[in-house]
């Protein structure tokens, strides 16, 4: 079936991505992240000074707040806020700034659907670059169940979304194929059948609508596959980012 | 994709920069860390690199992984903007506050780090230092712990001499990012000798990425902090046709 979305061809291909690294002046990290038509602006502030009342004695104080595209910050915000808080904090290895704040700003700039997926990363793109220290790093991806065909999209439009049955939003870390070396769990043989599989790696999963189990695996099964191209992705804009600090130094 | 690789030539890796993402393990085989070895090497870890909770030991930061053989030293260099205290380090502060025992200095750290009064060559009870809030000091940190203010001191303990340490009079101050005023302090940096070839200054650079810059005239100062800032992700052809260019405007 040919998508909606006319750019694409196949119900598994993503839109491009596209970052950028170190835009603001007066942030210590940020970046920016794009799904095609969807983008999100992302600052990072820290570890700085904390206020008394959010001190935390043994870690830093983690604060994520989200800006939508326009007008003022509603439910859909706090939500979006609390889901990115609740993902990077173990993420995070706040016990080496302890008595400090981390604050972290999303702002929405585009929106085609898939809002969330872009934001987380934005954030991850937005931490490296202000050098917070991390566990892993992680990559998301959003799928949808087509409510006619029930065939599953990757990364879908807004317009793509209106005809969902249910959505999926999937955040696996970069440390899945270790966990495969050392025989915990398999995640990525082709000849695996499809779902239980890659669920060891799974930071946040967050689902709407109706659907199965099967189908709920499966989705997961096809995001994982996804967010390796996104791993891949933060890698390369990472090497990009560095070579070019480094281009003075070598002969 | 999550083990890298290493190759150990000589002292440093020659097979380019090892670039590392947190979470990112190093290699048991290359450093020494195989299970249950009796004899296996001590190995000290720097900047971006953390024991994990399985024992692996994992980059933490984004970076380029670097590595000596000699006490197999193993860290990440990264660039960031916001400066961690660590000791040794020499900085620059903005006084922001004073009581009878410290003066509060701005190195932009988290909170404010803490220098004595009494931590200045030839300082004593009765003859102590008159710094006013919201001078600039050239201090080293002497006492870094992540659960507390850092320490700062302006003199050698070992000899009580200044070093060249104390209150920077005068003159300017930038804030460039770490990676930047690391580079800066390597004696063979493009961008100072370029700029020396046309005139005269003076300068001071802080690890925690601020820079002090004192010339002649105000015009001289506005460019070199514009070259040093324009020159972070430029490179050596770039560097000398931008500074170039800014003189021939001056």
């Amino acid at each position: 079936m040919s998508r909606l979305d006319r750019t694409r061809t196949s119900a598994h291909q993503l839109r491009p991505f596209f970052s950028s690294q170190n835009l603001l002046n007066r942030s210590d990290g940020s970046a920016q992240f794009d799904f095609g038509g969807s983008s999100v602006l992302c600052s990072v502030v820290g570890p700085a000074e904390v206020k008394l009342r959010d001190e935390k004695l043994d870690k830093a104080t983690i604060e994520v707040v989200a800006r939508p595209l326009v007008g003022l910050p509603g439910v859909k915000d706090k939500a979006l806020e609390q889901n990115i808080r609740e993902s990077l904090e173990p993420l995070i290895l706040s016990g080496l700034h302890p008595r400090t704040m981390l604050q972290i700003v999303i702002q929405t700039m585009k929106d085609d659907g898939c809002i969330l997926s872009t934001a987380f990363n934005a954030v991850i793109l937005a931490l490296l670059d202000a050098g917070i220290p991390l566990k892993s790093i992680l990559g998301s991806v959003t799928c949808m169940i087509d409510a006619q065909s029930s065939e599953i999209l990757l990364d879908p439009t807004t317009e793509e979304l209106s005809r969902a049955r249910s959505t999926h939003v999937f955040v696996f870390d970069n440390k899945s194929s270790v966990q495969s070396e050392q025989g915990k769990m398999n995640v990525d043989t082709d000849d695996q059948e499809a779902g239980t599989s890659s669920l060891a790696a799974v930071l946040f999963s967050d689902s709407t609508g109706m659907f199965t189990e099967q189908e709920y695996f499966e989705c997961a099964h096809f995001c994982f596959k996804a967010s390796q191209a996104v791993h891949g992705f933060i890698r390369t804009a990472v090497q990009k980012k560095l070579e070019k600090e480094y281009q003075q130094t070598q002969a | 994709m999550a083990s890298i690789k290493v190759e150990q030539t000589g002292s440093i890796i020659s097979t380019g920069p090892q670039i590392v993402l947190p979470g990112d393990l190093l290699p048991s085989a290359e450093t020494g860390l195989l299970e249950d070895a009796p004899t296996a090497p001590v190995i000290k870890l720097g900047p971006g690199l953390q024991p994990m909770d399985d024992d692996s030991i994992a980059a933490v930061k984004a970076g380029v992984l670097k590595h000596t053989a000699v006490g197999n030293r193993w860290w990440v260099e990264s660039n960031q903007r916001r400066y961690v205290a660590a000791a040794g380090e020499s900085v620059i502060g903005v006084v922001v506050g004073k009581t009878v025992e410290h003066y509060k200095v701005d190195i932009g750290t988290a909170q404010p780090a803490l220098l004595g009064v009494l931590a200045f060559e030839g300082a004593t009870k009765r003859n102590k230092p008159d710094i006013k809030i919201g001078a600039l000091i050239y201090c080293r940190v002497s006492l870094a712990n992540k659960d507390m203010e850092a320490e700062l001191e302006c003199f050698n303990p070992s000899t009580g001499k200044a070093d060249g340490y104390g209150e920077l009079k005068s003159g300017f101050l930038i804030k460039v990012s770490l990676g930047l005023a690391r580079r800066l302090l390597d004696p063979k940096t493009l961008i100072l000798r370029l700029l020396g070839q046309h005139i005269p200054f003076e300068t001071a650079i802080g690890m925690n990425g601020k820079v002090w810059i004192h010339s002649a005239e105000p015009k001289h100062t506005i460019l070199i902090c514009n070259a040093i800032k324009n020159s972070e992700y430029l490179n050596k052809d770039e560097c000398a046709v931008m500074v170039k260019a800014l003189f021939e405007k001056l």
